[in-house]
């Protein structure tokens, strides 16, 4: 019987200023945050200076991350810089970028500041879950991130339904995170560190211990919240529909991007020797057939729910369940190619449903609602955004000339020639079935916009400026998906290459 | 000679428990020792809480120019065991629609409290009840409790005095526990340890031969020490921060509904929490046992120390003989608005004082912090502007 | 050394007042019992030679946040919960799938060879465990430490949101 000593202090220390160095686009952020907070004290009602001042302080954060050093890695894991880290580091704080118009076109946005800075704070929990490789650090970055998506799914006090978003986004996310860290903590208590590469490489060495599969799957279940995947997916209808639309993009967006990297290093780092069997014929325990169930049941539940919805915004929450199914297909596939079409497609979903807010919440300030009734007549109403809606609509349902359609291409012909003998072949299956019943109710958003009559009066006209701030987004969105389209390559050549 | 008389009672308990070593197991052996302390600590704070409600109440009388008890026994020294009689065979009320049990357990526990944060104080050279690492750690913590049993007196009485008194009580040394603790930080931080005895070493010796090393004579421990003195007199509910049981307006707050001993078991732990934030003020700030001159080292540690404790507790008194009662929104501005940023100024200044290796430019370096920051928060918090008439919002 | 006797009073005595503190009807009850419950796990602490942990359990769960939670129940006056029923449907559901997880732990657990095999024991702590985890927190865990400032600058920024009045 062996005396396990306890962490000792290692001599391993950085000074502050080279800590501050590889950590300069969370600190830039930060800084911003407070400095909008500022902003925000002051009294200055308007919506556009900290909204500038945002903008301005994140394209300086993507900035510096382009200009980090290739590798570097502190405090055993903690803060890692990688390729494949800097990449995704950027894709979040573009998505914020993307975040910023939407809360400035917000005409009943209160306390802009205060708001402008929850998103801040809340992307630098995406950037720290993003770079690191250490569960200590990710459970730290899941709660900054939590917490304040949280309060920004609370965040409009005038709507009833924001704070039910909020309160149910916060039971269920609060518990969520007790799983997690019990996960985390059965974790460490077995293998006796929270790097997760140590872990991989003492799993490796000999059998499962029994209680680590019990840590394993309380893990993942914090994981299966964050990104909605069935039968963890209970809070996503009432908070996508019910917070406040830059809230709910960003939920939907930013936070799942950042779920989806974290949990596939987690699982292909970390837990690799656990991984199991999810092919049909040769299951083994392990956690790919958790994933695979978690990702059958999603794809299966959330296209069929999505049928009945007539709400765009409890519909889009249907259908991001089922795209979390899809998207853990990559995972289960595992490997380079796996991980690598999992990123690309949560890349792609991500810009596309903030691209699909962001026409939603035009809709809203224009007719009050978000009912399909409320997008009848939008084709003639405001062309353009029913354009761009129809790209977005299309894109997720995935048909080819957009980036979803390959988004999805990547993801099944991975999991189609992973598990040895097409093993996985029942899972593309359930997959392919999915999208074809998804491709009904997409087309049903379509249908309202360009057939259905004008039944609403519009009742509202946004300003000019906000106006014109939240169409350039869409533009810019719109434009990012058609091309992402034509030339996938652009992206998917720089994620695998990234992608140890 | 000197030395013996010094360590008196730690022979003498070395004496009680000799006939033990041998015949009884070595865990029986500690437990007979930790009793022996308790005892002996139990001992000398009651005595000194008698003493001590009958001294108040004397020179209370004296500053306003009457005699204070003097009938019974000597100059009325005996008043307390008369007090104490009185008390006991006083009829013990419970309300009817209390909660029996909260109401029950609340002046127990806070008595326990109060008890427990004595043991860790050093009253004299290897005179320390319970020797633990972590030492002014536990004092805070336990110390803690003390709230919670005030929220049990005033929510178990079910009386809308008790609830508001305990309310206020409650504000109130939540508010001052933030200095509280701050400005013990700079102590732990300059001395590295949390150990009460290590604290009291670091104070040992002189600065030319004269001038002790304690810590209230540097510029941030003069300032802590005073804040920890304030926020001292509102942990124990003291005036001018007694607003919790202001007679004129909440009868006796949360202890409005205790009667006969359980009413003097509060009585007691205010004091003796009284007596424990003076003895680690004197442990942190005052050089605890250590004596003030270096000819007086012959005079026994203990006796230094009470010393020190009966100066600081004859402020309590003379405090509450000056002093008005302060308003509660006036208190709770003053902690969080003057309080705080002190005691975040003095940590500043010890770092400063301490890493420019305790001269005497740090000193003054040090002081300078201290004034700067003293002066910009006056200016900053000036309320002669405020000066209007007073509405009352909720008594129209 | 932890004696197995004390370990399990004051185990049980954690438990004990862990369910109490859902069986309760009364809010100050359940909160009461919490700050026991507490006191159990500060204790269990101690006795494994953690010091600072022990005191830290009491200082800031039994000390500070019980106290805010009680502060909390004061001013709200919860009496509600009190009349409310119990649903026996709703709580038997509830412990039947508490206890299928835990059959379901267990028959996982019991699945795995490894299952028969004890824990190594502990590494007798450092005495100065003040001085030990001062260390720890400042060297190998310096970027956590800074990290949990932005954690709890969110929740306060959150918090008074929420929570604050607006005035038009």
């Amino acid at each position: 019987m062996s005396v396990r000593p306890g962490p000792q202090p290692l001599n391993l220390f950085v000074s502050y200023l080279d800590l501050l160095k590889l950590a300069s686009p969370e600190a830039i952020i930060v800084l911003i945050a407070l400095a909008v907070l500022t902003i925000g004290l002051t009294g200055d009602r308007s919506r556009t200076f900290p909204g500038i001042v945002a903008v301005v302080g994140i394209v300086i954060a993507i900035w510096t991350t382009m200009r980090l050093p290739q590798h570097a890695n502190l405090f055993g894991g903690m803060l890692v810089i990688s390729p494949l880290n800097s990449l995704f580091k950027i894709v979040c704080l573009a998505l914020a970028l993307a975040t910023v118009p939407l809360a400035v076109s917000e005409k009943s946005m209160r306390n802009p500041g205060e708001y402008l800075a929850m998103l801040l704070l809340g992307t630098v929990g995406l950037l720290l879950l993003v770079g690191s490789e250490e569960l200590l650090m990710i459970f730290i970055g899941l709660e900054v991130l939590g917490l304040s998506l949280y309060v920004m799914a609370a965040f409009d006090k005038t709507d009833a339904r924001s704070a039910e978003a909020g309160l149910k986004y916060f039971l269920f996310g609060s518990t969520a995170s007790a799983f997690t860290l019990f996960g985390i903590s059965l974790v460490y208590g077995i293998s006796g560190t929270t790097a997760l590469n140590v872990i991989g490489l003492k799993l490796a060495m000999g059998s499962i211990p029994p209680l680590f599969a019990v840590g394993i799957v309380m893990t993942l279940i914090g994981f299966a919240f964050k990104i909605a995947a069935a039968p963890f997916h209970l809070w996503a209808p009432d908070v996508y529909q019910g917070a406040p639309i830059p809230s709910a993009a960003f939920i939907a967006s930013g936070s799942k991007v950042a779920a989806f990297v974290v949990l596939g290093k987690i699982v292909l780092v970390g837990f690799a020797p656990a991984h199991g069997n999810a092919a049909w014929h040769s299951m083994l325990p392990g956690w790919s057939p958790i994933l695979a169930a978690l990702a059958a049941l999603s794809i299966l539940l959330g296209n069929f729910v999505a049928l009945a919805q007539t709400n765009v915004r409890r519909l889009l929450a249907y259908s991001a369940v089922a795209h979390a199914g899809y998207t853990l297909l990559g995972l289960v596939a595992g490997g380079r190619e796996g991980f690598s079409a999992t990123l690309f497609y949560t890349t792609i979903y991500a810009l596309t449903l903030i691209g699909a807010f962001a026409v939603v919440g035009i809709v809203k300030r224009e007719t009050g609602g978000d009912d399909f009734q409320n997008f009848a007549g939008l084709a003639s109403r405001s062309p353009f955004s029913a354009a761009c809606m129809s790209v977005f609509m299309l894109s997720l349902a995935g048909l080819p000339p957009l980036a979803g359609f390959f988004g999805k291409f990547y993801l099944f012909s991975a999991a189609f020639r992973a598990g040895g003998n097409h093993g996985l072949l029942w899972l593309v299956v359930v997959a392919l079935f999915g999208s074809f019943v998804s491709l009904y109710y997409y087309l049903n958003v379509l249908k309202a916009i360009f057939v259905d009559k004008n039944a609403s009066e519009t009742r509202h006209s946004s300003p000019g400026t906000h106006r014109f701030v939240a169409n350039a987004t869409i533009a810019v969105l719109a434009a990012s998906v058609v091309l992402l389209g034509v030339l996938p390559d652009a992206l998917a050549e720089a994620i695998a290459k990234s992608v140890p | 000679m000197a030395d013996s008389v010094d360590q008196i009672f730690v022979h003498a308990k070395q004496w009680l428990m000799s006939p033990l070593e041998g015949h009884i197991p070595d865990c029986l052996i500690q437990i007979v020792s930790s009793l022996l302390n308790i005892a002996a600590v139990l001992g000398v704070f009651l005595t000194l809480f008698a003493l001590m409600s009958v001294l108040e109440r004397k020179i209370l009388g004296r500053m306003q120019n009457r005699y204070g008890p003097n009938r019974v026994g000597p100059f009325g020294l005996f008043q307390p065991v008369a007090d104490g009689i009185k008390m006991l065979i006083k009829e013990d009320i419970v309300p009817a629609r209390a909660d029996k049990v909260v109401h029950f357990m609340a002046p127990i526990l806070i008595a326990a409290a109060a008890i427990l944060v004595l043991g860790v104080i050093p009253y004299g050279r290897n005179m320390t009840p319970f020797v633990i690492d972590g030492g002014i750690l536990f004092f805070f913590a336990v110390g803690s409790t003390t709230e919670l049993a005030v929220f049990m007196a005033g929510w178990g009485s079910n009386n809308k005095f008790s609830l508001l008194g305990a309310m206020r009580a409650i504000a109130q040394m939540i508010s001052y526990e933030l200095p509280l603790i701050i400005t013990v930080l700079p102590v732990v931080m300059v001395v590295g340890s949390l150990n009460p005895d290590k604290i009291v070493f670091a104070q040992e010796s002189y600065h030319f031969g004269f001038v002790p090393h304690w810590f209230v004579l540097t510029p941030w421990g003069a300032t802590a020490f005073i804040l920890f003195f304030v926020s001292g007199l509102v942990e124990s509910n003291r005036t001018p921060f007694d607003v919790p049981e202001g007679e004129s307006e909440i009868v006796a707050g949360h202890m409005t509904e205790y009667s006969g001993f359980k009413y003097a078991t509060f009585f007691l732990a205010e004091y003796l929490g009284m007596f424990a934030v003076s003895g680690l003020a004197v442990t942190l700030f005052l050089g605890g046992w250590h004596a003030p001159l270096p000819g007086l080292g012959f005079v026994p540690s203990y006796v230094w120390f009470f010393a020190k404790l009966s100066v600081l507790l004859f402020g309590f008194i003379w405090i509450r003989g000056t002093l008005p009662r302060i308003r509660v929104d006036h208190m709770m501005n003053f902690a969080w608005k003057f309080m705080l940023p002190m005691a975040f100024t003095c940590l500043v200044s010890a770092a400063v004082w301490h890493y420019s290796g305790r001269r005497l430019s740090g000193w003054l370096w040090s002081f300078a912090i201290i004034a700067v920051v003293y002066f910009a928060l006056s200016l900053l918090l000036d309320a002669r502007r405020k000066f209007t008439p007073r509405t009352y919002r909720f008594a129209e | 050394m932890m004696s197995p006797f004390l370990f399990w009073i004051f185990a049980i005595l954690m438990l004990v007042f862990g369910a109490a503190v859902i069986i309760n009807r009364n809010p100050v009850a359940s909160a009461l019992s919490l700050v026991v419950s507490f006191f159990g796990l500060a204790a269990l602490f101690l006795s494994l030679d953690a010091y600072f942990i022990g005191v830290i359990q009491v200082l800031v769960y039994a000390g500070a946040i019980m106290v805010l939670f009680l502060f909390i129940i004061m001013l709200l006056d919860l009496r509600a919960e009190e009349l409310r029923k119990i649903n026996w449907i709703a709580s038997a559901g509830g412990i039947a799938v508490a206890l299928a997880l835990m059959f379901q732990i267990f028959s996982v657990v019991e699945k795995f060879p490894a299952a028969k095999q004890s824990f190594p024991p502990l590494a007798k702590p450092a005495p100065d465990d003040v001085r030990q985890i001062g260390l720890l927190l400042f060297n190998n865990y310096t970027l956590p430490f800074q990290i949990i400032g932005i954690v709890i600058l969110v929740a306060t920024v959150g918090v008074i949101i929420l929570s604050r009045r607006e005035t038009r």
